[in-house]
């Protein structure tokens, strides 16, 4: 059986990563707004996470924690494993329902932000990266959660009209029917 | 029926796979990676995939350098924009036209300007040196770093100190094939040896969370008064002795403390997108402190006395009446390398 899955299709979350790579690399180093920068990474995580497909969100934050590692000045590992685990979290408090640009998806997205950031900051201080805990988590932590915030608002909208765009399988539903299989007829009567 | 039973037991056999499994082995494997990056120092496998990427994706750091560089005019042209509204529907396109033109031929004019202030520093202290151009900062919030545009192709190597018409800015940590990443010297893990040019009093130079610097291990009989020049002494051997990192804004005298508490404002009070840097390859002989110099300065850290005719009351702001002991022993600004 073949069922489609409810988040963003593998083109919409490939379009994603490239352009979150691409603000990482090219926009983040140029952009600094009170002592925060944008994380198009977390929000590349947070929005994929944000479709509950679990094992997909985990790997999703692995790579995109790498990819941040490597790209900027910070220990390598430190934001992999903070994305990673926060993306495997915020998959399993996220249903299916929650993809999308919603006040659910916009809430949960915060909270997983703040916390990344701060525990990133947190991380940065116990490996003597950092010396003040007020500028590391105040201005740094707190101003890169908002930002990245406004950055996955487009990256949400992005998400949610790809998965409206398919008649696939929803936790919505159409016409009174939950779930439904790619394609109404031939594979139902496969299964028989 | 049947249908029904396959149709919820494939289901739940979906909903089964929590991630659980994906998640501990990768988490794993970033505990590790995080491990062996702190351990293997400043080079091994794990700087060399960042090297790599950093290869990769400099094209993409050019582009989004030229993408950003226009908008360093932004404030003029936001009220060139103001103004063309209130003339001629005709005139406008052409007013925005010209302010555009004058916002680029500002930036030409001060490269141009940077540029000259740069071949200047680089003939009064006779550098070796090679000019390169900032293309970003750090991507990330916690670090103050910036990228260049030249790396190892261009002979640069980690360490080498890099300055702008101002003075020293910083000294790269990172070095790809096209790319360098530079620590600055207002980020909080940089260190460079100094001293106040009209005493000599030793100390290190040190950058703070909040983006200033501190001068530390100055002991209080040492002679150091606001607006006094910092520069660099030349003894990490990292540095050319000489080179302007600041001015002393402030000057805290503890009660029964060791040292001053001593705010420096950088020279180069912020580097910007697109500007000129020189990245200095090698020092000669004159460049560095010599043993006797590095002798005098553990043997006196406090430097001498002021040459020029103003007061040494040695302090302003809060200062307190005892506690002068001279306690530094030199290990403060003799024995640590520069930028470490």
């Amino acid at each position: 059986m073949d069922f489609r899955d409810s988040g963003p299709s593998q083109r919409s979350l490939v379009m994603l990563a490239v352009v979150a790579c691409v603000i990482q690399v090219a926009l983040s180093p140029q952009i600094s707004i009170f002592g925060g920068r944008f994380n198009a990474m977390l929000v590349l995580a947070g929005t994929l996470a944000l479709t509950g497909n679990a094992p997909r969100a985990v790997y999703v934050g692995f790579f995109a924690g790498l990819f941040y590692d490597l790209t900027a000045s910070v220990p390598v590992g430190l934001m992999t494993l903070l994305l990673t685990i926060g993306s495997f979290a915020l998959s399993h408090v996220s249903n299916a329902g929650t993809t999308g640009f919603s006040g659910t998806s916009i809430r949960l997205f915060f909270v997983f932000s703040i916390v990344v950031c701060l525990a990133n900051g947190i991380g940065l201080l116990l490996l003597g990266y950092e010396g003040d805990i007020l500028i590391s988590l105040g201005a740094h932590g707190l101003m890169s959660a908002l930002l990245s915030c406004a950055l996955a608002v487009p990256f949400l909208m992005v998400a949610g009209s790809a998965n409206q765009g398919r008649g696939g399988f929803t936790a919505k539903g159409k016409g009174g029917t939950r779930f439904k299989s790619s394609s109404s007829g031939k594979r139902l009567r496969n299964l028989r | 029926m049947p249908r029904s039973q396959g149709f919820s037991t494939s289901l739940n056999n979906r909903r089964q796979s929590t991630g659980l499994r994906p998640v501990i082995v990768l988490c794993v494997i970033s505990i590790l990676l995080l491990t062996f990056y702190i351990r293997e120092g400043e080079s091994g496998p794990i700087h060399g995939v960042r090297s790599v990427v950093t290869t990769i994706t400099s094209p993409v750091r050019y582009a989004g350098s030229v993408v950003a560089s226009p908008f360093n005019a932004l404030g003029n042209v936001f009220s060139n924009l103001t103004a063309s509204q209130e003339t001629l529907s005709d005139l406008k396109a052409q007013n925005e036209e010209l302010t555009a033109q004058v916002a680029e031929l500002s930036e030409a004019q001060e490269t141009a300007s940077r540029l000259e202030s740069l071949l200047g520093l680089q003939s009064t202290y006779n550098l070796e040196s090679t000019a390169a151009r900032i293309i970003g900062e750090s991507s990330d919030a916690w670090s103050r770093t910036v990228t260049i545009d030249k790396g190892s192709s261009d002979s640069f190597a980690i360490n080498m100190p890099v300055c702008n018409s101002a003075g020293v800015i910083g000294q790269i940590i990172e070095v790809s094939a096209n790319t360098s990443t530079v620590r600055l010297i207002t980020d909080e893990n940089s260190g460079v040896s100094a001293m106040v040019q009209s005493t000599r009093a030793q100390g290190i130079l040190q950058g703070q969370p909040d983006g200033t610097l501190r001068l530390e291990y100055v002991t209080t009989d040492a002679d150091v008064q606001e607006g006094d020049i910092i520069v660099t002494s030349g003894i990490g051997g990292v540095y050319p002795k000489g080179l302007p990192l600041g001015t002393v804004s402030t000057v805290v005298r503890e009660e029964n403390a060791t040292y001053y508490t001593i705010t420096v404002t950088p020279a180069s009070s912020d580097t910007e997108n697109n500007e000129e840097v020189l990245v200095i390859t090698s020092l000669n002989s004159g460049q560095q402190a010599s043993d006797e110099e590095v002798a005098q300065a553990n043997d006196a850290p406090q430097g001498t006395s002021r040459t020029s005719g103003s007061g040494s009351s040695g302090s302003s702001g809060t200062t307190g009446n005892s506690g002068s002991s001279s306690g530094g022993d030199g290990d403060g600004s003799g024995s640590s390398s520069d930028g470490e």
